[in-house]
C-alpha cells in the first residue's frame, strides 16, 4: 500500500498548515502515545514491543495520539473502540495489526501484519504520516450509529429511577435531569465522555467551534437556572392558585400543621417562626399512617412547585402518583402540597428525610451512589473486561465482571468446521494463552480420533505449555504492577515476557537467574505486603477455585497468597521445561480423513484447567464444549468488590487473573 | 497609604463578592469553594493592612477548612451539584432585616467610634511575629491551651460517638438464645 | 533581576525532571523531549467534556501551577537570590501549597466525570493523613532558627545541616512532600490503573500542558523547600551558593521522581492509618527532642 500523505480526515485538525502547525506536527510525530486496543497485554502476548519502537502506552483514549489494534476484534469490542476513537483528541490516527480494520472506525491510517518488525515499519510510516499531514482545511466529522445517544431523564438523588420522559423522580418529586445514553450498547470507556463526545468533539470540528458548543451548552443550562429563578416570584400567584387545588384535592385526608425545620418538635396550628431559632415554621401535613414527628418536612418543595409550574398536564397524575409513593416510602410529601405558603422556607431540606430512604453501604454512610464503568478498555485491568462499580464516594459497593471478547458459544456455531481449522479457530480465540487452546483442540481431536495419547511429542508439549505458563504469569506481573503504579515490575515483567515467549529450551535455562531475581526482588518491595495482604479474600476449597487461584486458597486465599503462588509456579514450570525435550507448538498428528466419534480431555492452561468435548464426523468437527478456569472466576468478582474502597476492589480483581478471552458467553 | 486603602478595598470587594456567589449559585461545591476564596480575599486583606502573619495564616487555614467544607457538603447534601437548580437561600425576610442591622451596626461602629490618632509606622512583620508570639505564649497561653485541649476533646469525642457500638459477645448471646 | 533568576532556575529544574520522566516512560534520554512533548500538546485539541462545571475546568491548573510558583518565590536559591523573602516565608509556603488541594478538588469535581471526582476527592482524604507531617516538622526547624523567614532557616544551618540535626523531622517531611506532590506511591488522585488518570483524566492539549507544568513546578518546589529546610540550602563548598541550592534540588526531586517506581502505590487507609498513628507522634517526638536539642546544647 502506497502511504497517504494525510491522515484520515476524521483524525486531522481544522488548521490551514503553516510554519507554526508544522512545528506541531513535528513534534507530535515524536511523542506518540498509543491505546492499545484489545489492550497492551494482549501486545505483549503477540510479542510486540511497543515502548522499544518509541511510543508511549498511554492509560485512557484522552492521553493517546495513536488507536493502536492488534489482531481481530470480536464484535462488541469494535463498538466500543469506535466509541475510544471519538473520545481522542485531534490528532488522532489509527494504526491497525494484523486484521482488517473495524468497520466501526472510518478506515486505517497505516496497517501491517502481526510483528515487531512490522509495528516499526508502521511506526515509521506513522510518523511521516503525522508529520506531513497533521492539518488540513477540512477534516471530517467522525459518526458511527455506536454514537448515537438518547436522552433519559434521571433523578438527581435517585440513581436508580431513569425514565424516557421528563417529570419528576417517584420517591423524592425532584426533576429529573437530561443524560445522554448510548443507543444500542453502553460499552463505553467513559460514561461521561462518550457524552461530550457527541456535540462536543465531532460535531463541533475544531476547537474553535468545540468551544462554542460547550459555551452554548452551558449558557443553556444557565438560562435555565436564570428561568428558574426569575421565575420563582412571578409564579408565586400563580403557584397557589395550584396549590389551593391540590390542597382541596386533599382535605379530607390530612391536617395541616406548621413545624421548624431545624427543631422537630415544635408543632403549630399557624405559619409563623420557631421560638427556638426564630426560622419560619414550615407546613407539613399531618399523615395518618406514618411516624409524623420524627421526619423534617418541605423537603424539595422548590422542585415540585417547579414541576407544577412546567407541567401543568402532569399535574392529576402526578399527585396520585406522590401519594402512593409518600405512602410506601413513609416520605412526607406534604411539602408537595402545602409548602408554597412559605416560599422563603422551601429550599430548605432535611437530610434526615432526604436520605432516610437511600440505602446504606459498609461504611453506615448514606450517598449518592454513581455507575461507573470500568472497561472495557482501562488501564488495570485486562483489555474486553468490563466492570461494572456502583461506587458510593471511593468505597464499592456492589459490582459486576462481564466479557466483552467471550467465546461465544459452546455449540456448533459456524456449523462444522475442519479439525485444523477448528485448532486455529480455537487457539487464535483465546490470545492470551493460544498454545494451551491449541494442545487442548488436539488432545481432544486426537482422543475424538481414538488415537493412544503418545509420548514421543508429549514432551515437546509440555515444554510449550510450561514455557506459555511462565510467560502468562510474567504478563499477569506485569499487568498486575501497572495496576498497582509499581512501574518497576511493570517493565521487568514485561521484558521478560517478551524474552520467555521466543526463547528455546537452552534461552529459558538461561533466563532462570533472572526470574529467580524478579521473585527475590518482588519479596523485598516494601509496602507490597501492606497493598496485598488480606485483599480479595477467598473462601477455601471452593470448586470453583482453579489453578492458581485454587492452589493459592489453601495459603492465606488473598492477593498476596496468589502473587506468591503464581511466583511460586514459574521455578516449578522451568523444572519441567528442564526434564523435557525443547518446547514445540502442538500440532495435531495425523488423524485420518475419515474418523468419527467423540474426545473429552483437560489440560491444566495457566489461569486453571480447561476442559474441552469434542464431536467429530468424517475427520469434520461437529459440536464442542468448552469449560473453562475464567468463566468461573468471573463470576467471584462480585463478592470480592463488595463493600471494598476502590483500590483494593480493582486489586482483588486484578489478582484472580482474569481472561475475558477465555469466558464462555 | 492610598495604594494600600486601595487594596483593602479591592480584596473588600471581592471577599463580598464571592460572598454573593454563596448565595447564588445552586451547586454545593460551587457554593463552599465561593466562600473559601472569599475568606482568602479577607486573608489578602489582612495582608494588604499589613499584618502579615494574620493574613498569611487565615489564608492557610481557609484552604483546608474549606474544602473540608465541600466534601461534608457533598457527601451529606443531595443534589450537590445543583443539577436540580435548588435556590441556596431562605428566610430571606428574616436574613434581609439581620443582614442589614449588622451592616449597619458595622459602618456606624466604624464611623462613630474614636480611633485615635493613626499609627505613623506598624512594627515590621518579623517584630509582629515576634510580639504575636509572646503575647500567644505569655499571657494568653492558657487561654490558647484550654481551647486547643477542648477542641481536641470535642473531636475525640464526637468521633467516638458517631462509632457504633459493637457488642459482638452480646450480639452472638442473643442469636444463639433464640 | 533575582526574580528572573530564580523563575531560571525553576524553569531549568523543570526541564530537567521532564527529561527524567520521559526517559522513565520511554527509556530514552533525549534534552528536547520537554520542548517536543510541551509542542505536542500545544498542537493537540483541548477537549471540554460534556457539561463541566466550566469555571472550575479552567482553574484548577492554573491554580495548581500558582500555587506551585507562590510555593517557590519564598524559598531563597541565595543568600539574596529570593522572590520575596517574607518575615512568615516558612508558613506562607504551607499556605502556597494549601491551594493544591484546592485546585485539586476543583479540577476533579470541574470536568463532570466519575474518576476525576474520586480522584479529587481522595487527595483529599489524603491530605488530612499527611497536612500534619508537613507542618510540624517545619515548626521544629522553624525552632531551631528561632525564626520564619526562610534565610533566617538557611542561616542556622552553616555548621550543621538539619538533616543531621533532626533527622526524623526530614524524613517526614521528605514522605509528606511527596505525597503533597502527588507523586508515586502516593498518587491516589491521578492513580492510572484504578482511575485511569483521575484528576488527569479529562485534561488535554494546552490545559493539559499547563497542568503537567505544574506538577513539575510543585515537585521541584518541595525539593527546594526540603533542600531550605534540611539541606542547609546554599551551604557548601567551593561552588557559588546558588548552584549548591539547584544541585541539591534536582537531586531530591530526581530521587522524588524514581523512588515511587519502585514501589506499589500505598492504600488510602494505610496511609491515613500510618500517619495518624505513627507519623503524628513521631513528629511530635521530634519537637520535643529539637526543643531539648536547643535548651540544652548551647
Amino acid at each position: 500500500m502506497t502511504p497517504d500523505p494525510i491522515l484520515t480526515a476524521t483524525g486531522v485538525r481544522q488548521k490551514r498548515p503553516s510554519v507554526l502547525q508544522k512545528l506541531f506536527s513535528r513534534a507530535l510525530a515524536s511523542n506518540l502515545s498509543c491505546l492499545v486496543v484489545p489492550g497492551p497485554e494482549i501486545a505483549l502476548a503477540h510479542g510486540l514491543d511497543v515502548k522499544a519502537v518509541g511510543m508511549r502506552i498511554a492509560g485512557t483514549p484522552r492521553d493517546a495520539s495513536v488507536l493502536l489494534i492488534v489482531g481481530k476484534l470480536p464484535e462488541k469490542m469494535s463498538e466500543a473502540v469506535a466509541v475510544l476513537f471519538a473520545q481522542m483528541p485531534r490528532l488522532r490516527a489509527i494504526l491497525v495489526l494484523g486484521a482488517r480494520p473495524p468497520s466501526s472506525l472510518p478506515g486505517t491510517d497505516v496497517s501491517g501484519d502481526l510483528s515487531q518488525a512490522a509495528l516499526i515499519e508502521a511506526v515509521a510510516r506513522l510518523k511521516q504520516v503525522m508529520a506531513k499531514g497533521a492539518f488540513a482545511s477540512s477534516p471530517e466529522d467522525f459518526d458511527s450509529s455506536v454514537l448515537h445517544a438518547r436522552t433519559e431523564y434521571v433523578c438527581p438523588m435517585h440513581p436508580e429511577v431513569v425514565e424516557d420522559e421528563p417529570g419528576s423522580c417517584p420517591k423524592c418529586g425532584m426533576d429529573l435531569v437530561a443524560r445522554e445514553t448510548g443507543e444500542s450498547t453502553p460499552e463505553h470507556h467513559h460514561d461521561h465522555e462518550h457524552e461530550h463526545h457527541h456535540h462536543g468533539h465531532d460535531h463541533g470540528e475544531h476547537e474553535d467551534e468545540h468551544e462554542q458548543c460547550h459555551g452554548h451548552e452551558d449558557r443553556e443550562h444557565q438560562n435555565h437556572h436564570d428561568h428558574r429563578q426569575d421565575h420563582e416570584p412571578e409564579h408565586h400567584p400563580d403557584h397557589n392558585h395550584d396549590h389551593s387545588e391540590g390542597e382541596g384535592h386533599k382535605q379530607e385526608k390530612a391536617e395541616t400543621e406548621y413545624t421548624c425545620p431545624m427543631h422537630p418538635e415544635i408543632v403549630r396550628d399557624e405559619p409563623g417562626s420557631c421560638p427556638k431559632c426564630g426560622m419560619d415554621l414550615v407546613a407539613r401535613e399531618d399523615m395518618e399512617d406514618d411516624g409524623g414527628g420524627e421526619e423534617a418536612p418541605g423537603h424539595g418543595n422548590d422542585h415540585e412547585h417547579q414541576h407544577h409550574h412546567d407541567h401543568s398536564d402532569y399535574d392529576e397524575h402526578d399527585h396520585e402518583h406522590h401519594q402512593d409513593d409518600g405512602h410506601e416510602h413513609g416520605h412526607g410529601h406534604s411539602g408537595h402540597e402545602h409548602g408554597g405558603h412559605d416560599h422563603g422556607a422551601s429550599g430548605f431540606m432535611s437530610m434526615i428525610e432526604v436520605t432516610k430512604d437511600l440505602p446504606r453501604s459498609a461504611d453506615g454512610l448514606q450517598m449518592d451512589w454513581l455507575e461507573v464503568p470500568f472497561g472495557p478498555v482501562f488501564p488495570g485491568l485486562p483489555g474486553g473486561l468490563k466492570l461494572t462499580l456502583t461506587l458510593d464516594g471511593d468505597g464499592v459497593t456492589e459490582g459486576q465482571a462481564a466479557s466483552v471478547v467471550g467465546i461465544t458459544s459452546e455449540g456448533e456455531e459456524d456449523g462444522e468446521m475442519d479439525a485444523n481449522t477448528f485448532i486455529e479457530h480455537l487457539s487464535s480465540a483465546m490470545p492470551l494463552a493460544p498454545v494451551s487452546y491449541r494442545l487442548l483442540a488436539c488432545l481432544a481431536i486426537e482422543r475424538a480420533a481414538g488415537l493412544e495419547d503418545d509420548s514421543a511429542n508429549a514432551g515437546g508439549r509440555t515444554g510449550a505449555l510450561e514455557r506459555e505458563r511462565i510467560a502468562s504469569h510474567l504478563g499477569w506481573l506485569a499487568r498486575f504492577g501497572h495496576q498497582m503504579g509499581f512501574a518497576w515490575l511493570a517493565n521487568r515483567a514485561s521484558t521478560l515476557q517478551l524474552n520467555v515467549q521466543a526463547a528455546s529450551k537452552e534461552g529459558l535455562i538461561e533466563l532462570e537467574p533472572s526470574l529467580q531475581a524478579l521473585a527475590t526482588r518482588v519479596g523485598r518491595t516494601p509496602l507490597l505486603k501492606a497493598r496485598l495482604r488480606g485483599i480479595g479474600v477467598l473462601p477455601t476449597g471452593s470448586s470453583d477455585l482453579r489453578g492458581p487461584v485454587g492452589r493459592a486458597s489453601g495459603k492465606g486465599g488473598d492477593a498476596w497468597a496468589r502473587l506468591w503462588q503464581r511466583l511460586d509456579e514459574i521455578p516449578a514450570s522451568l523444572d519441567l521445561i528442564k526434564a523435557a525435550v525443547e518446547p514445540e507448538l502442538p500440532v495435531l498428528r495425523n488423524i485420518g480423513s475419515d474418523v468419527s466419534g467423540t474426545g473429552e480431555t483437560t489440560v491444566e492452561t495457566p489461569r486453571g484447567e480447561s476442559r474441552l468435548k469434542v464431536s467429530l464426523e468424517h475427520g469434520q468437527v461437529t459440536s464442542y464444549e468448552l469449560d473453562t478456569a475464567c468463566s468461573h472466576h468471573i463470576d467471584l468478582v462480585a463478592e470480592l468488590v463488595k463493600g471494598r474502597e476502590l483500590g483494593d476492589a480493582l486489586v482483588a480483581v486484578g489478582s484472580i487473573d482474569l481472561s475475558p478471552w477465555e469466558v464462555i458467553s | 497609604m492610598y495604594i494600600q486603602a486601595f487594596f483593602v478595598a479591592v480584596f473588600g470587594l471581592a471577599a463580598i463578592g464571592f460572598g454573593v456567589v454563596v448565595f447564588r449559585t445552586s451547586s454545593m461545591v460551587r457554593s463552599a469553594l465561593a466562600l473559601l476564596f472569599s475568606q482568602t480575599a479577607v486573608g489578602c486583606m489582612f495582608l494588604a493592612m499589613q499584618s502579615e502573619f494574620l493574613g498569611v495564616l487565615q489564608i492557610m487555614m481557609m484552604a483546608t477548612e474549606m474544602s473540608i467544607m465541600a466534601i461534608f457538603m457533598v457527601m451529606f447534601m443531595m443534589d450537590p451539584g445543583g443539577l436540580g437548580g435548588m435556590d441556596m437561600s431562605h428566610q430571606k425576610r428574616f436574613s434581609l432585616g439581620a443582614g442589614g442591622i449588622a451592616a449597619a451596626t458595622a459602618i456606624a461602629v466604624a464611623l462613630l467610634s474614636d480611633w485615635g490618632p493613626v499609627t505613623a509606622e506598624a512594627p515590621d512583620a518579623a517584630m509582629q511575629t515576634r510580639e504575636l508570639g509572646f503575647e500567644m505564649l505569655g499571657r494568653s497561653m492558657l487561654i490558647f491551651e484550654t481551647a486547643a485541649v477542648t477542641i481536641l476533646t470535642a473531636m475525640i469525642a464526637a468521633t467516638a460517638t458517631a462509632i457504633p457500638a459493637r457488642e459482638p459477645a452480646n450480639h452472638d448471646h442473643k442469636e444463639t438464645s433464640r | 533581576m533575582s526574580i528572573a533568576i530564580v523563575l531560571f532556575a525553576l524553569l531549568v529544574t523543570a526541564w530537567f525532571l521532564a527529561m527524567i520522566e520521559s526517559w522513565t516512560a520511554t527509556g530514552r534520554l533525549h534534552p528536547a523531549a520537554p520542548l517536543l512533548s510541551g509542542l505536542a500538546h500545544l498542537g493537540r485539541e483541548s477537549v471540554v467534556p460534556r457539561t463541566p462545571d466550566r469555571v472550575f475546568f479552567e482553574t484548577a491548573p492554573v491554580l495548581l501551577l500558582v500555587a506551585a510558583m507562590l510555593g517557590a518565590a519564598v524559598l531563597p536559591l541565595a543568600p539574596n537570590l529570593i522572590i520575596a523573602d517574607l518575615a512568615t516565608g516558612a508558613l506562607f509556603f504551607n499556605a502556597a501549597l494549601a491551594y493544591v488541594l484546592v485546585a485539586l478538588i476543583m479540577g476533579g469535581w470541574g470536568p463532570n466525570g466519575a474518576y476525576a471526582m474520586v480522584g479529587g476527592w481522595r487527595f483529599l482524604g489524603q491530605l488530612i493523613a499527611y497536612a500534619m507531617l508537613i507542618v510540624m516538622p517545619i515548626t521544629a526547624v522553624a525552632m531551631r532558627a528561632e525564626s520564619l523567614v526562610n534565610t533566617a532557616i538557611v542561616g542556622s544551618q552553616e555548621s550543621l545541616w538539619n538533616i543531621v540535626y533532626q533527622p526524623l523531622g526530614f524524613v517526614l517531611f521528605y514522605i509528606a512532600a511527596m505525597a503533597l506532590a502527588f507523586r508515586p506511591p502516593f498518587d491516589l488522585p491521578t492513580a492510572e490503573g484504578e482511575l485511569a488518570g483521575g484528576v488527569d483524566a479529562e485534561y488535554t492539549g494546552v490545559r493539559l500542558a499547563v497542568l503537567r507544568l505544574a506538577r513539575l513546578l510543585l515537585v521541584v518546589t518541595l525539593a527546594s523547600a526540603t533542600t531550605v529546610f534540611y539541606l542547609g540550602g546554599w551551604h557548601g563548598p567551593l561552588l557559588p551558593p546558588w548552584a549548591w541550592s539547584l544541585i541539591k534540588t534536582l537531586a531530591v526531586a530526581v530521587s522524588m521522581l524514581l523512588v515511587g517506581h519502585y514501589l506499589p502505590r500505598i492504600r488510602e487507609a494505610d496511609l491515613l492509618g500510618w500517619c495518624w498513628k505513627l507519623g503524628i507522634p513521631l513528629a511530635l517526638l521530634n519537637i520535643f527532642i529539637v526543643g531539648l536539642l536547643i535548651l540544652v546544647v548551647p
